[in-house]
Parts: C-alpha cells; structure tokens; sequence
C-alpha cells in the first residue's frame, strides 16, 4: 500500500463533502494508499472538552476513542478521494474494534496513518474497513478497524454473514439520558459534521424520525462507566444494533468476563440491544 | 516522518530493502511460552544434569538425530523448538567432534524463536580443558550468527557442584520466550545448594509472589515495564522516580497495585528512605532494580564537570550509596539474607560510544560493581547482577534519527529492536529465588549487537 | 476518644491560580487526580475504605455526590462510600475532623478526608427570576401556556450569575471585611508584606529541600505550585496597588491569596489499623473545635478561630507554647497578624468568653513551610493541605511534638485542631 503523507490534519470542509456525495451502485473502488501524518500534538482544551461530553475524567492519560476521534478527519479525506466511490453518506457504521496497546498521554506526540479496504459483499450491500494506527515514533500505540456497511455499493461473491457479538436481554444497571443538543456537542468535539446526528431535516431524510447520536459517543460512554476497572492495555470491540435516536433514554449493563467486561447498550427495559460491546486486556 | 523515512517505508523501499537483505524482522516468541516443537537434548559425555533440570520443569526431550558422516546431513522430519547440549564433563578437544553431529542436523531444523542451548563445565583442569570450554564460546557466538528467523543460542557454564534443581530457573529462562534478546551470551551458574526446587519462591508461574522490590526509574520506558512484569510475577512493587514523573509513576502504581515513591535517587537518604518505606510496611526487602538512569552527550571535547558528575552520579554512585545502605544488617527495611541486587548497564558499557564516555564510565562501572560485590555478598546469600540492554524500543530511542536508528536496530542477530519486556523478562530471572546460584554475572539483553566484547 | 486517630500521610496536586494550568479541569478531574496520587503512595489500588469525606464550595448544582463520584473515578474499590461537606474555607479540615471522629468512635477504622475547589469550573447560575420563570414553564399544561410564560423573559434575566463572593448578611466581600479587620487592629502594609514574602520563600525552600516530594503528585504536567515567586521581595510587593480597603489600604494582590485551583487529601486511620496494615504514622488527631462570630452584628469576620483556639487550649491544658509549629491559613497575610495580636489581647480574648489572652507566638514557628499566600487557596482544599504537611513536619520534630491548625471560614466561622507526632 502506498503511502500519502500530509503535513497537517485536512479541514473537513471540502472533503467531507466530496466524502458526502452519494454514488450510484457501482463496483466498490476504494483508494489502494493509507494516508500518514506525523508530529501530531493532542490539544488539552479540545481532550478536556471530548472528555467532558463522553464522561470521563481528565488525566495524563486519554481514551483509547480519543485516538479513534484524531484518525477520523483522515478517513474522510480517504474517503473524498477519486479514487473512492464509497461515500459515508449512506454508508453505516456497523462494528468497530480498537485496541489499545499501552497508556497513551496526552503530551504525546503522535503519528496517524489510516486507510481503506477489505471490502466484501454484505446482503444489503458491501462493507468495508476503515483501519487505522496511532504511533509514538515507530510504536504501534493504538489499532483500530471501523466496518461500514455501505448500502450503495456492490461486491461480487456470496454476502458473509457479519459476527455479531452475543446478547441476553437483562435488567440495566444503569439509564443514561440524552438530550438533544448532544449530537451537536459531540460534534464539536469529535469534528463529526454529519447532519444525520444533529439536524432532524437530514435524519429523516435518512429514515430516522429525529437525529441520532454518533455510535462513536455511545462507545466513548461505555468505556467511561467502565473508568478504574479498565486494564491498561485492552482491545475493545463494538457492535451497532440499533442507532439512539436524541433526545433518548437508554440502559447500560456490564458484566465482568475472564479477561475484561462485556457491556450492552439498550433500549430502557434491556430488551433490545443499541449497542455491544466487549473489553479484553491484552498483554504487552 | 522525514522524508528518507517515509521511503524506506514505501512498497518501493521495501523491496528495495529487502534486497538490501533488510527483510522484515521476525516476529520473537515472548513471556512464558516453551517452544513449540519438541526439546532435543544431546549429552556426549553422559552428563545427566540437564535430563534431571528438564525432567524438574517437566519437560519431555528427544534424542537428537546425528550426523554420522555423508555429504548431505540427515534431517529432522519435522521442526524442532529446541537443542540442549550438556556439554559438562567434555574433557578432550576431539569431543568437540560430538557437538558438530548434533548442531549439523538441527540447523536447518530449528524453529522461528527456537533455541541452542549450550550447557558447559566452569573452566578448570588442565590446558586442554581449559581451551576446550573457550571452543564452546566460539561454537556458540557463532551459532547464534549463524540461526535465522529470531532462534538463539546461549551457553550456560556450571560450577562442579551444580545440581539440576541450581540450573532449573536457568534452563526455564533459556527455553521460555522469557529470554527472546538474549543471544549468543553466556555466563555462570554456580552451586547454590538448595535442596528442592519448590521451597523457594512462589509458584513456577509467579516465582515472586508475595516478594517486595524497588524498581527505581519505573514511572515510563524500561522501568515502567520492568515494574509490570515484575509485578505479573507476583511481586509488590516499589516503584520509585523523581517528583516531577509523579503522576506517571502514580499511574504504574495503581495499575499493578504497588506503591509510588516520589524520590530523587541521588539524594543522601535516599537507600535511607527506601529502607524506611518497607520497614513502615512491615515488610522487608527482597531485591532493588537499579534501573534509574541519564544520558548528557557530549564528545569529550566538549564536555563539562557537570555533565559528567551528574551522569556518574545518578547512573553509579546512586546505587552504591542505596547499596550501602540497604546491605547494612542495621538498616529497618534494608535487603534481606537471599535478597537481590539487580543493576542496568549497557552495551556501551562494554563497547564504549563516541559522545558519550560518561555514559560509558557510568554503565561498564556498573559491570565493576556486580563483580566486585558478588563474591562479598555470597555469604549472605545474596546475588547482584546486571543486563546491559542494547538496542531497546522506547520513547527514549525514538528520538534517535531515523537512518542512525535504522542501523542500530539492525546490526545484531535478531535484525530489529528489542523490548522494554526483553529487559524486564531477563531481571526477572535474576530476582527468582530459585536463581541462587546466579550471581556477579553480566547478561546483555542485545540480540547479539555487534558493539562491544 | 476511644481509638488514637492518626495521620498517615496525604497527597495534593499542585495548586496554581484560577484559569490558568489546570482551566480545563473539573473539581471531579482534580480530586480524582490527588486521591489517586495518594492511592498510590500508600498502595491502597483496589482496596476498600471505610469512608472519604470530601467537598467543594464552589460546586455545580449535578455535583451533588462528588466525592462518592471521583471515588468511582478513582483506583480505590468501588465499593468505597463517600460523603459530600461544606463548611466554606475550613471544608478540608471539617472534613478531616468527621473522618477522624468516626475513626475514634470505632464507626470507621480508615478513611480519607479531602477537599477541592476550581475556580475555573465555578457554576454560572441563572439568575432567580429566569429559574422561576423556567420553573413555572415546564409545570405548564399546553405548548400555548408555556410560550406566554417564556415571553415574559427579559434580556436582563439572561445575565449570568456569577458564584457569590460576598457575604450574604453584609453584601462585603471576604476582602472587604478583612479591610475593616486590617484598621481596626492597625495592621500595616510592612507586617503583611513581611508574611507574604515569607511564605513565598519558605515554600520555595520547602520545594527546593523534597519537602513535597511525597506530599505532592504532579498533575496535567504540573509539578509544582504555580502561583509560587521565590523571588518575591518586600521591593516587588512595595510597589502594588491596594485592593481593598480604599486608597489608602493596605491590602493588595500581593499579601491577599488568589482564586485558585487545585485538591488535596489526606488518609486517615485508627493506630491499630495502621498497625496491623503497616501503614506509617506521622502524627496524631488530639483534638478540634470550630467557632463563629457574629459578623452581621459588627464582629470580625475572619477571627472566629481566635475564639475556638482560647477554649481548645483551655479544654486540652495547653498553653501558645506547647506547640512546635502553628499553621494560620493565610487567607489574607492581614488575617493572621490581626489573629496574633488578638491572641495577646486580653480585653478582646475576654470578651469571647476566655479567661485571659491566648498568648504570644514565636513568629519562627509559624507556617514555616509556606502557607495560603504562597501556595494558593483552593478553598475547601487548604484543610487537607495543611493536615499532612503539618503533621510531617513534627513527625521530624520527633514525639511529642504538636501542633495547631487555625482556619477561617465565610459566614464568620474558623476550626482548629491539634496533631501531635507520635
């Protein structure tokens, strides 16, 4: 894979709208470089305002979401390139796995390198993941994998069935209740324009009757009731059932497993899952 | 990323590099895993030491297949994870023949991270023993150059009264993936009389189980990590840096469950103040990792009084001042009888490095105190040993340029860096209790690096 | 008391002037910050409590149960139960003072008693008509009723409210009464210059000399008091302006302590339970009291520990010079020499009820370390500074040694304790 290395983040503006502009149902092309940007230093207010919209408390050291949150200009700018005729628009965000290898602090400074590929037939299009890796000089820090199902796009071959993580309804431990000027402010902190989440025009145009809440938000929230408890290097994996529609009620369980927890976001009653999610410490 | 950087990375570099003969570096097999395929254990002159130090560990070995004579070598039908000579009891050079029947056939057949395991008397006895036990040094440097795909070779000596139960941590350490930048060293083991290998220590799992150390430097890089394995294994950590690392350090404390002490190791009471913390604890100290540690380069030409004393200072005359302290028998909280002593030096201190000779003086000092302390404590039963850690990834190396590091990282056995871990791992071994017998020894933890003996 | 109440140690993040370091930081964020740090100094990560007691008194109206909140933050185990004090300015010492109670009844064997104030996360209140107005508009009935009720908000109602930092009774600032304290006990402009400079120096040494190191844990990069000037003279204090007290005042920025930012802790056990968890002992909890004046009816705001003081001495048989070190919160430098003389003031000790005058202090013995002035004043924070300071240094002192704490309070109020090292 070639490599494209930018010497700053790309203003979201006119790649997010090329990365926004829906595409017919072609053949899925994907662009074949990863894009690199070096020497990226972590803005504290920005970090302390993340922190404070997804609940966890300010210290030396960040949210393994955080890093997820510094990659994602980069796959927007990945994704408005020609080369791509994936768009987000439209596109779903479906699973998502990061894995945090060590404690990162936020006086790091770091090297982000994202790309595009994997894409595979799904019954209701194709999917494809945005990877990415954060980097303190040549160490590895941070892995991710986001899977977006893009209803648009066509892969030869027999759709996979996707894994989906195991769920049990249950009583919650917790209901979180979200307004619905938090869309908007997740947005400020996460550089997440997309309309679908704070304009109630676009989410219906979309088929949803009021905007809905990042998932990236709902797994920085599960991550940061799990706060104390977290291991120091653990890979988290999530699984979108259902998105959250603003303003909305909805119940947080977690179970301790042998390496870590398993967490679900659900509707009130726990009946039916919004989001799964599991946590397993790795070794270093 | 600088530009040269960005290249070398790129498809183009990397074929470009891999016809350099700079291919991807293997993968190590780390923390306690044995090898894969089966141990081959060889023992010409009918030593039974090693058979008895396996059969300890449960561990079960094959005979080796040997290469009695042909052009073409015999081969093993499958990989093989490991080969253990015992080689004590060798008395003539032409036994060396032995050695080459056994190593020929399991070249080509040892695993990726498999392991030579070369296990030699002590020299003594007579002129030719005494050249034959040098051949075994050279029969294994040589090897360890020799092996690919991240295998590596190590010689253990014995002292005459060694028993399995003194060799078991050793072999432990050898065969796990423990000791994965460990490569063509070789040090002594000596007898340290215990009785049965599980009266000592916790069990094979966390041999350090309910033990107080001192980690000092421990708030980030090798320190940090040597904490956490440390602490994997059983250990209550002190974890010891200056004031300013403070909330890192606090950070390690509490992830491992250890206890952050805020302390400049340079200052006069500082062995004092260590001591006094395990003494107000109620417990007493099993073993002090000397792991804090500067650098101030400079060519001598242009080097000061003050880079120069702070470096000797922080990175030698610290830990004998702590020492001091901590072995005097009146000292609430000092070592305890069987306690040890672990120091970090470096490949610099063997091979000296332009821009940095008090570095240099400070690290192959620290080689002159493990030597010097190891017979004077031996009574007491305590061991003092040191790694001299090579080419190790940390945020430290990252800031090395890019082609300077490239090179560094490459230019020994294992053609990459090591870890932090590989560190950790290999002080570890010194701290078991079981390591008695391990003591005034110095084990690069390098890959085999070039620089230096 | 039936069990010796005891001082293990404590741990504080630095503490730096109101928006700057630590701006973005909640009083959640810094406690959670110096009750971790203290975790880990005395390897307490999992371990269950009996309780921590601690508070802020600037507090968000959410921040109802903040310490049982930054508990849940923190390493300790969540099964931890925390409670939530206020008595302004003296909060940390309050707090510390319930833990110690609780320990010496045998209700509690451990505990940490804390306090945090961030002036730069202050709530911003609405003011009280907008919050009737919002009131009466979600208790309406129809989508109509509800639109004619918020018509009714003015632009004025829109104004924020800031935290009050007056009295309530008077309409004076803490300033403003110290201002009138300041004359009436004909405090001059060298006395509290002197103080302030001293505090500063003594800090400074303090910090030079590893006092901190194992009382303080850095904090967003922080390593030492940010609002500390080791080079503070009484030339470069000449030269400020007056804050209070008019044109001709005395008081200025230099010898007043600055909003502050920061939260600090300090663990606390019976002697058997440090005993029997090899926890180490500095000092023990003797004795406290806490007192108010009546500053509505014309008394001295800022005084009311002189008054607590006289009867704690009187009830533990102590004399001014019993004690090795004595803290007095600097609240203003104006406030402790105005407590001083009035420890010497026979008429005026009488007049709270005393026997006679408390006594004279050697000045050598006094904040020795730095104080408020120096260090800073997060309020409900400086209590649980000065408890393990104090209590470290006269466990250098040896046995025996003791001292006193004397803090003021808003609303009138002040607290004292003793420690004695053991």
């Amino acid at each position: 894979m070639a490599q494209v290395v930018l010497s700053e983040i790309p203003p979201l503006g006119a790649a997010f709208a090329r990365a926004m502009v829906p595409t017919r149902g072609a053949a899925v092309r994907l662009p074949e470089h990863s894009i690199v940007i070096s020497r990226v230093d972590q803005d504290p207010v920005r970090l302390a305002a993340y922190n404070r919209v997804c609940g966890f408390t300010l210290r030396d050291h960040v949210a393994p979401t955080w890093l997820h949150v510094l990659t994602f200009p980069l796959h927007i700018h990945l994704l408005g390139d020609k080369a791509s005729s994936i768009r987000l628009m439209g596109a779903v965000h479906v699973s998502n796995a990061m894995t945090l290898h060590r404690p990162v602090r936020f006086d790091e400074t770091l090297t982000l390198e994202v790309g595009v590929g994997n894409p595979r037939a799904h019954a209701k299009g194709a999917l494809i993941d945005l990877v990415g890796q954060v980097r303190v000089g040549d160490e590895p820090v941070w892995d991710g994998v986001s899977t977006y199902l893009s209803s648009s796009a066509k892969v030869a071959g027999e759709p996979q069935p996707v894994e989906r993580l195991p769920f049990e309804p249950g009583q919650p431990q917790a209901l979180w209740r979200l307004p619905s000027d938090l869309g908007r402010r997740y947005r400020d902190v996460s550089g997440d324009p997309n309309l679908i989440h704070t304009n109630r025009l676009a989410a219906k145009a979309f088929g949803f009757q009021r905007p809905i809440i990042h998932g990236m938000w709902t797994h920085a929230r599960a991550l940061a009731a799990l706060e104390g408890r977290l291991p120091d290097a653990y890979t988290a994996t999530v699984g979108f059932a259902k998105p959250v529609l603003l303003p909305g009620t909805v119940g947080f369980a977690a179970a301790p497993t042998e390496r870590g927890f398993s967490t679900a976001v659900t509707n009130r009653d726990g009946s039916k899952p919004h989001m799964l999610m599991t946590v397993e410490a790795v070794g270093r | 990323m600088k530009v040269i950087e960005k290249a070398y990375y790129s498809p183009v570099g990397k074929k470009v590099a891999a016809k350099a003969g700079l291919s991807e570096p293997p993968r190590l097999r780390r923390g306690r895993d044995y090898p894969r395929g089966p141990v081959v254990l060889a023992a010409p002159a009918g030593s039974t030491l090693v058979a008895e130090a396996l059969e300890l560990l449960g561990r079960t070995s094959e005979s080796p297949v040997l290469d009695t004579g042909g052009d073409k070598a015999p081969g093993y039908g499958d990989r093989i994870g490991a080969v253990v000579l015992d080689a004590t009891g060798l008395t003539d050079l032409t036994q060396l023949e032995e050695l080459r029947q056994v190593l020929r056939p399991a070249m080509r057949a040892i695993e990726g991270s498999g392991r030579v395991i070369i296990v030699g008397s002590s020299p003594e006895g007579d002129w030719e023993r005494l050249a034959l036990t040098q051949a075994l040094d050279g029969i294994n440097r040589t090897v360890a150059k020799e092996l690919r795909k991240g295998a590596t070779s190590n010689l253990v000596y014995v002292d005459p009264d060694v028993t399995a139960v003194d060799l078991l941590p050793t072999l432990a350490f050898l065969l796990e993936g423990r000791s994965a930048f460990v490569d063509g060293q070789a040090w002594t083991v000596r007898a340290a009389g215990l009785e049965e290998a599980d009266t000592v220590g916790g069990p094979a799992e966390r041999p350090l189980a309910g033990l107080t150390i001192a980690v000092t430097g421990a708030a980030r890089g090798i320190g940090e990590a040597i904490a956490r394995t440390l602490a994997r294994d059983g250990a209550e950590i002190i974890a010891i840096d200056i004031p300013p690392a403070g909330e890192a350090l606090a950070n390690v404390a509490n992830d491992i469950g250890g206890v952050a002490l805020q302390l400049d190791i340079t200052a006069p009471d500082a062995g004092e103040r260590i001591a006094a913390l395990v003494a107000g604890r109620g417990g007493s100290l099993h073993g002090i990792v000397h792991n804090a540690g500067v650098t101030r380069d400079k060519m001598l030409a242009n080097l000061d009084q003050k880079k120069w004393a702070q470096v000797l200072d922080i990175n030698l005359a610290a830990q004998l001042r702590i020492n001091k302290v901590l072995l005097d028998p009146a000292t609430q909280g000092g070592l305890v009888d069987g306690g040890r002593i672990v120091g970090v030096s470096s490949m610099v201190g063997f091979g000296g490095n332009a821009g940095q000779t008090n570095y240099a003086a400070s690290k192959a000092g620290v080689i002159g105190l493990v030597r010097a302390m190891a017979p004077d404590l031996a009574a007491r039963g305590i061991t003092i040993n040191a790694v001299a850690p090579g080419f190790i990834e940390t945020e430290m190396t990252q800031l090395i340029p890019f082609v300077k590091r490239e090179v560094m990282r490459r230019t020994n056995s294992l053609d990459q860096g090591g870890k932090p871990v590989d560190v950790a791992e290999t002080i570890g071994y010194f701290l078991d209790p079981r390591a008695a017998g391990v003591t005034g020894q110095v084990i690069r933890v390098c890959g085999q690096n070039l620089m230096g003996q | 008391m039936n069990h010796d109440v005891v001082v293990v140690g404590g741990n504080r993040v630095p503490f730096t002037k109101g928006g700057t370091h630590y701006a973005e930081a909640s009083n959640h964020d810094l406690l959670t910050a110096a009750i971790d740090g203290l975790v880990a100094r005395y390897g307490l990560a999992g371990t269950r409590l009996d309780e921590v007691a601690g508070g802020a008194v600037l507090k968000h109206a959410n921040d109802f149960n903040l310490t049982r909140e930054v508990v849940l933050s923190s390493a300790l185990a969540p099964e931890t139960p925390a409670v939530d004090l206020q008595q302004a300015c003296a909060t940390g010492l309050e707090t510390t003072m319930y833990i110690a109670n609780k320990i010496a009844l045998g209700q509690a064997r451990v505990g940490i008693a804390a306090g945090v104030d961030s002036t730069s996360d202050a709530p911003i209140a609405v003011s009280d008509s907008l919050r009737r107005i919002l009131h009466a508009a979600s208790g309406a009935r129809t989508a109509k009723d509800r639109i004619g009720i918020l018509a009714k908000i003015r632009p004025s109602h829109l104004a924020p409210v800031p935290p009050r930092v007056s009295e309530p009774r008077t309409g004076l600032t803490m300033g403003e009464h110290q201002a009138i304290t300041t004359k009436r006990w004909g405090v001059t402009r060298e006395q509290q210059d002197e103080i302030a400079v001293a505090s500063h120096r003594n800090l400074a040494r303090a910090w030079d000399e590893g006092f901190f190191d194992d009382l303080v844990t850095p904090y967003l990069s922080l390593a030492r008091d940010g609002i500390m000037r080791p080079d503070s003279s009484m030339e470069k204090l000449a030269k400020l302006k007056p804050a209070f007290g008019g044109p001709e005042g005395t008081m200025t920025a230099g010898n007043s302590t600055a909003l502050s930012d920061g939260a600090a802790a300090v663990l606390l056990a019976s002697a058997e339970y440090a005993e029997e968890n090899h926890l180490p002992v500095l000092a023990r909890v003797v004795d406290a009291e806490v007192a108010a004046v009546d500053h509505p009816g014309g008394s001295d705001l800022l005084m009311a520990p002189v008054g607590a003081t006289g009867r704690l001495l009187a009830r533990q048989g102590l004399t001014v010079d019993d004690f090795a070190l004595v803290e007095i919160h600097e609240a203003f430098a104006a406030t402790v020499v105005a407590t001083l003389k009035a420890w010497e003031d026979a008429d005026y000790c009488r007049s709270l009820g005393l026997d006679g005058p408390i006594g004279t202090l050697d000045t050598s013995r006094l904040n020795v370390n730095g104080s408020s002035l120096a260090t800073g004043h997060p309020f409900a924070a400086t209590g649980a500074r000065i408890v393990p300071s104090l209590a470290k240094m006269l466990a250098a002192r040896g046995p025996g040694s003791k001292g006193l704490i004397s803090v003021c309070a808003a609303g009138g109020q002040g607290v004292v304790a003793i420690l004695e090292a053991v």
